[in-house]
């Protein structure tokens, strides 16, 4: 009996230990990609958080405690990501980085409103991520990083107009997508009003690997461009069919192309297409932390993704020491006062409208497949 | 552009067909679907990509390492999955459940081993394109086309005129009878899945060099089941004229109607005919066997 009670005991005194280990850290959530088609830029995301929280922790943490990451797979589906934000807040994590996609992202937002709990994405690019679509009002505790769509359409129709001096454009997306679909429309809008036409938007869905047929309608209108705004698999296919077809518009893209393995999918045909991105390889800005990944893990990020998180976990920490306290509300509203903070990408200040970045520069690059690499062409600040 | 889209639709339809005949020649046997077909076209793809990638195969070693490995996995998937189940008189639908679980089990294999990455084959014919009146068509398109045409007119001819053509003929007749008349109905069985499943693996390269190879890839079998379906389940003529409509009719409302309204149409078209001709286009009534 007197063993049985001491074990109870020990037991009780275990667990309050834990339960008081528990409160001397700050529990961040992550909801990421790491399996799946998206998966080289979640994973690459994650190590790009545990590197850079890593340091933090160095050099004191915040608010006197550790942080720990609470990644969670998000598969790149919007209702497995909500099972994720359910799992994070359950975990009782203070905010929530991610997930990195638009889609993922409108399905998240609500449940962590609800929890009062700040969430930054790091690429999705929709404007209805931090704006809810039925009301019009910013999303209290949404916040992002990343540029949004419709100056990423602006930008990919006037390197067209502009640079390529393309006249005619033809679009092909994918109708499932929310990503697609705005850009599409984001694009053609400036396109138009450049004085550019766009002479045919086709659409295909997801899952299908076939486009010959829209591509071959495509073909008859002869277009200057023909602009992708694609994932980087979707892009490749479209290349080599478009090639194929003999098609020799120059092809162009938007940030979900930056993926290494782009040049390995799409072989000859994808090279000399230019795309939007986020940020890259050679921009000065970034330098620093590209030789500390390298140096940790071995290899080149995968970007945009990793220098995005790398700006979310920034602007937390700073939110959470200017906030004084780990409160989701306290959180947000620091948040959406950050001011000229550095951060890895350069310096950012929040938007309070719309909690947008203000003065997010745009690159552009072309694929150069010899190269084996993307190479810098320019870069466009808003308002250019 | 009707000649364009009409040389498209029939590439596209040429692999629903390919696809088509393994699905038909397992049904005409077993009288089952067999949906552990599409996990065999991707790991046929996969098979395929080794070659090509890792030991710098020439496209022909390619196909036929593809199709040795395709056939192989078909019939230890017959041996491990079906067969203890045929022996002991399962209804079929039990076969096609245990059929759904195998095309389940193995493309998470993959998912665990390989990864879920996407591959891209090496390039064969370094972009070659064929013109011909203003339309344009790739010599790898062709090439598929012509060597899907001859292994779908091999194997016709095999059914047809060889001793064991004719067993397997017969067995699709009355599998019953044909064990009373001394045929080994397991090495049969198993050389309908070896040919099916080789098939399978010519279709999984021909779709990889064409596309790109990742797991899920074996989900466009079900366009090639649809296919089977409107030719007539069972029947590998109605398997290649079901598989060709489907790609040219697709084709063509993507081009003249609406690329996102294709399915809306080509699906409803699937529908109309069933009702109008429920066995298909070639199909026989298929009543319960005794």
């Amino acid at each position: 009996m007197m063993r049985r009670a001491l074990a109870v005991l020990s037991c009780i005194a275990l667990l309050a230990t834990a339960a008081q280990a528990a409160e001397d850290v700050i529990k961040v959530g992550h909801t990421v990609s790491l399996t799946g088609g998206a998966s080289m830029w979640g994973q690459s995301e994650k190590n790009a958080l545990e590197l850079l929280i890593g340091k933090i922790n160095k050099d004191g943490g915040v608010l006197g405690k550790k942080i720990v990451l609470v990644s969670y797979d998000n598969r790149n589906d919007p209702v497995e990501s909500v099972n994720v934000a359910r799992r994070l807040v359950n975990d009782g994590v203070v905010a929530v980085i991610g997930p990195a996609q638009s889609g993922n992202s409108i399905a998240t937002a609500p449940i962590l409103e609800r929890a009062k709990i700040p969430m930054i994405v790091t690429t999705a690019t929709n404007p209805y991520v931090t704006i809810d679509k039925d009301t019009g009002k910013v999303r209290p505790f949404a916040f992002r990083p990343c540029f949004i769509d419709p100056f990423q359409g602006t930008v990919a129709a006037q390197f067209a107009y502009t640079d390529l001096g393309a006249k005619k454009a033809a679009v092909l997306y994918d109708v499932g997508s929310d990503y697609g679909q705005w850009l599409a429309k984001y694009f053609e809008e400036a396109f138009t009003a450049k004085g550019g036409e766009v002479v045919a938007k086709e659409a295909f869905r997801s899952e299908e690997l076939d486009y010959r047929a829209q591509l071959g309608k495509i073909k008859g209108l002869s277009p200057d461009v023909l602009f992708l705004p694609t994932t980087q698999k979707e892009a490749a296919m479209a290349a080599r069919q478009a090639r194929d077809l003999g098609i020799t518009a120059t092809l162009l893209g938007t940030d979900n192309w930056g993926s290494p393995d782009l040049i390995d999918l799409g072989g000859s045909a994808i090279d000399g297409g230019y795309f939007v991105n986020l940020t890259d390889l050679s921009d000065p800005d970034i330098q620093g932390f590209v030789a500390e990944y390298r140096a940790a893990y071995g290899e080149d990020p995968v970007l945009p993704n990793p220098v995005m998180a790398g700006d979310a976990i920034y602007m937390l920490v700073d939110a959470i020491k200017r906030a004084g306290s780990t409160d989701g509300t306290a959180i947000a509203k620091a948040l959406e006062e950050t001011r000229d903070l550095p951060v890895v990408s350069g310096k950012i200040t929040v938007n309070p409208e719309d909690h947008n970045p203000l003065n997010k520069p745009a690159v552009i690059q072309k694929v150069d497949t010899k190269a084996h690499a993307f190479v810098f062409v320019k870069k466009y600040e808003p308002g250019d | 552009m009707f000649l364009q889209t009409l040389f498209t639709g029939l590439s596209v339809g040429g692999i629903y067909a390919l696809m088509a005949v393994g699905y038909s020649l397992i049904f005409s046997i077993l009288n089952f679907s067999n949906f552990a077909h599409g996990s065999v076209i991707m790991l046929g793809a996969y098979m395929g990509l080794g070659l090509a990638s890792k030991f710098g195969l020439k496209l022909g070693f390619v196909v036929a390492g593809a199709m040795a490995g395709g056939g192989l996995l078909a019939v230890l998937n017959e041996r491990l999955a079906y067969r203890k189940l045929r022996h002991r008189n399962a209804p079929s639908l039990y076969l096609m459940i245990s059929a759904m679980g195998c095309s389940v089990f193995l493309e998470n294999m993959v998912y665990v081993t390989i990864g879920s990455r996407f591959y891209a084959f090496p390039e064969f014919f370094t972009r070659r394109v064929v013109t011909f009146l203003g339309s344009s068509v790739s010599v790898m398109d062709l090439f598929a086309l012509a060597f899907s045409l001859l292994a779908i007119g091999a194997l016709g001819l095999f059914l047809a005129r060889s001793r064991t053509g004719i067993a397997v003929r017969a067995g699709v007749c009355d599998m019953t009878m044909c064990s009373l008349m001394g045929v080994d109905t397991d090495r049969l069985v198993a050389l309908v899945f070896l040919l099916a499943g080789a098939l399978g693996g010519l279709a999984g390269t021909f779709m990889g060099v064409r596309y790109l190879v990742y797991p899920t890839m074996g989900w466009i079998t079900n366009k090639a089941y649809i296919a089977a379906v409107i030719g007539g389940l069972g029947s590998l003529l109605g398997a290649i004229v079901g598989g060709v409509i489907l790609g040219v009719v697709e084709t063509f409302i993507s081009a003249y109607v609406s690329s996102v309204l294709r399915d809306v149409f080509s699906f409803t078209i699937l529908v109309a005919l069933l009702v109008c001709m429920p066995n298909g286009l070639f199909g026989k009534s298929m009543e319960e066997r005794v």
